[in-house]
């Protein structure tokens, strides 16, 4: 179950997340619960597997804005960190990166679905 | 400013917005903040977008745009909405989180950015609100800024742009312009207004064409008239053919247009008063039909400046009385000797620095500007006060007709005028004549016959001027309420040239014998002329032979003669 303490142990800003959706914890939390099932997650996995740095930009840069607008900082932190990195198209090894969003992905997958 | 938002096309009374963004949440989020004020459409791609902005881009009040969408990228939907005239004055607002494309989409056309992560709810509705009502009131001012039918600017927005214009290159030489169509009211009439209204806005195209590569700017004043502000131009019966050509103007030459052009003008001069020098020049063409193009010059210049320097002494004569009323006998030829029967009142300007001014160069100015009802008014003043003066002193005088302009025939207190002037000097109709013109009642002929009728009502005797030369037509002669007809000088000139030709004068003797009224001749200089009226059955005349106009003291020896013969 989600609740305001389990995300703000995980690090997430939910005063202003909650003030974004004014103030509804059941709006911010239907939000929150839709997000590990959004597309941008998968697309950056692919993106990066086929080495198309265009794509993975993109989608990391989804990532990132849906990322801030929940005001889940630890992976808006992570999310932009990426971001930079393919905005300038680096060619690097991002497995270390991913795997951290994976991670983050799971961490809130499971807030949710527990 | 109006601020009238129901001009704007609303949905379901709430403004319509387009959100453009392809993450369901953000989507969601935005949906939550702005569902209670606006009216939402959501696309998740570009080509969506397009789509939706197709279908509503007359109803849409903003567009809040996502840069990084699948599809069309926002930055090239951006540039095309902001290049599609009709879908560039729908404002856009770009969602983004770096700060590097801000300043890009502010170039290329977006208004205004929210940033990511979204700030709260009434920072966001405000900068919406902001955006669409700025927007809103920019539409008011293009709206009025131009011209409906032409597209053209308006009078109002053209004048502020010259003078903007002037500010920005005060070196440059610009001539103001003047363009009419002529007989425009008679293509209306004979085509129709649907057709009059395309001969306006083709001509209006031209010349926008013309004088927008020329580095100028045109408007459409009113009706038919076109105002043009241009780096000075060489040849100005090229543009105008240039302009006639591209009408299409065949044989039947349906359109012509005329040209009043104030060339490099004094910019020291009030911007308004550019576009009357340029359009005295266009009147001066007004009935020819070869010349279509007239340029104000030195004369006019010279002509305006005289005319203002009469303008502006105008009141200070009236209360000098520099204006003096000279007098012009009349004399009854019809008897065995001629009988003093009235004398006209003429006035005259003395003025301090220019001397004696002709009437010819006051009175038809007077009459423009309105002068007149002034002047006529204090001439009436000045005759009654020397009519009481010779009552006072000979106990009898002879009648003074005066003159009425057209313009005073629209004044209500017309009659209360005379009423109190005849009652304050003691005096009665049959001492105060009036002389109207006789074009004045062929111009508005039910007002002036109706005037006229009620002056007569009072005891009036009413002399029709100038008879002859205002093109009466024989049935309103037969209905015209008047008590003399005065021929025009210009008849008798006419008639006793070296070849004498008298009939004209004939015939209007017989028409005033027709009406039974007297007739008087003006300007009779002879003996010969004067014999010949006679002859012919004219009954009063005036002029040289008997006496010039003359200053009052002068005067009284007709009145003093009069007086004798009648006692002998």
């Amino acid at each position: 179950m989600l609740s305001i303490e389990r995300l703000e142990e995980y690090g997430a800003d939910v005063k202003t997340g909650l003030e974004r959706c004014m103030n509804s914890e059941d709006f911010y939390f239907r939000m929150i619960s839709m997000f590990p099932n959004e597309d941008c997650f998968n697309r950056l996995e692919e993106a990066i597997g086929k080495n198309d740095l265009d794509a993975a930009f993109e989608a990391a840069h989804a990532l990132k804005g849906v990322a801030g607008n929940l005001s889940l900082t630890p992976l808006y932190k992570d999310a932009e960190e990426i971001t930079e990195l393919l905005r300038s198209r680096t060619q690097m090894d991002y497995s270390e990166l991913l795997e951290k969003i994976r991670n983050h992905r799971e961490t809130i997958r499971e807030m949710v679905e527990d | 400013m109006l601020r009238n938002n129901d001009r704007f096309k609303t949905r379901n009374g709430k403004k319509l917005i387009l959100v453009v963004e392809d993450e369901l949440i953000n989507r969601e989020m935005l949906k939550v903040i702005l569902e209670e004020d606006y009216d939402i459409l959501f696309a998740e791609d570009g080509l969506k977008a397009q789509e939706i902005i197709e279908e509503n881009k007359e109803f849409l009040s903003v567009i809040l745009l996502d840069l990084m969408i699948p599809g069309i990228d926002g930055k090239h939907l951006l540039t095309e909405l902001k290049s599609d005239t009709s879908t560039a004055n729908i404002p856009v607002i770009v969602m983004t989180a770096d700060q590097k494309s801000e300043v890009e989409c502010l170039d290329l056309g977006a208004v205004d950015f929210i940033p990511k992560p979204y700030p709260a709810k009434p920072v966001i509705l405000a900068r919406i609100r902001r955006t669409i009502e700025l927007n809103e009131d920019r539409q008011i001012i293009k709206v009025t800024e131009r011209d409906n039918l032409t597209g053209l600017y308006n009078r109002d927005f053209f004048l502020q742009y010259c003078q903007q214009h002037d500010k920005l290159h005060p070196e440059k030489a610009m001539d103001a312009m003047i363009i009419d169509i002529n007989h425009f009211r008679m293509i209306n009439e004979r085509y129709g207004k649907a057709y009059g209204d395309e001969v306006l806005i083709s001509v209006g195209e031209q010349l926008r064409q013309y004088i927008n590569d020329k580095g100028g700017i045109v408007c459409r004043r009113n009706s038919d008239t076109f105002l043009a502000y241009c780096p000075h131009l060489d040849d100005y019966d090229a543009f105008i053919n240039s302009i006639s050509m591209k009408l299409g103007n065949d044989s039947e030459n349906t359109v012509r247009l005329r040209m009043g052009v104030y060339p490099d003008v004094d910019k020291s001069v009030e911007i308004e008063r550019r576009f009357d020098r340029a359009k005295l020049a266009c009147d001066t063409i007004r009935n020819s039909f070869n010349r279509k193009t007239a340029v104000y010059d030195k004369q006019m210049y010279e002509k305006e400046m005289y005319e203002v320097q009469l303008i502006e002494s105008f009141p200070k004569a009236i209360k000098e009385e520099q204006f003096v009323v000279y007098y012009q006998p009349k004399f009854n030829i019809q008897g065995e000797r001629p009988v003093l029967a009235s004398a006209e009142a003429l006035v005259r300007w003395t003025h301090p620095e220019l001397g004696m001014i002709s009437p010819g160069d006051f009175i038809p100015l007077f009459e423009t500007n309105g002068l007149i009802l002034h002047l006529d008014r204090y001439v009436w003043t000045m005759v009654a006060r020397q009519l009481r003066a010779w009552k006072d002193r000979y106990g009898f005088t002879i009648p003074v007709s005066v003159n009425v302009s057209r313009v005073d025939m629209f004044d209500p207190e017309l009659l209360e005028s005379f009423r109190q002037l005849l009652n304050e000097y003691e005096l009665t109709t049959s001492e105060f004549l009036l002389e109207i013109t006789e074009s004045a009642y062929t111009q508005d002929s039910n007002q002036i016959i109706t005037k006229v009728s009620e002056l007569r009502d009072m005891g009036f005797k009413i002399e029709m001027d100038d008879f002859g030369t205002g093109y009466s037509s024989l049935n309103m002669i037969s209905t015209l309420p008047i008590d003399a007809l005065k021929i025009d000088m210009r008849f008798i000139k006419d008639a006793f040239k070296e070849n004498k030709d008298t009939r004209i004068i004939e015939v209007i003797i017989d028409i005033a014998d027709y009406l039974k009224v007297p007739v008087i001749a003006e300007g009779v200089e002879t003996e010969q002329q004067l014999t010949s009226l006679k002859e012919m059955g004219c009954d009063i005349v005036q002029g040289y032979y008997f006496s010039k106009a003359i200053p009052a003291d002068e005067f009284v020896k007709f009145i003093e003669e009069e007086i004798k013969l009648r006692n002998a």
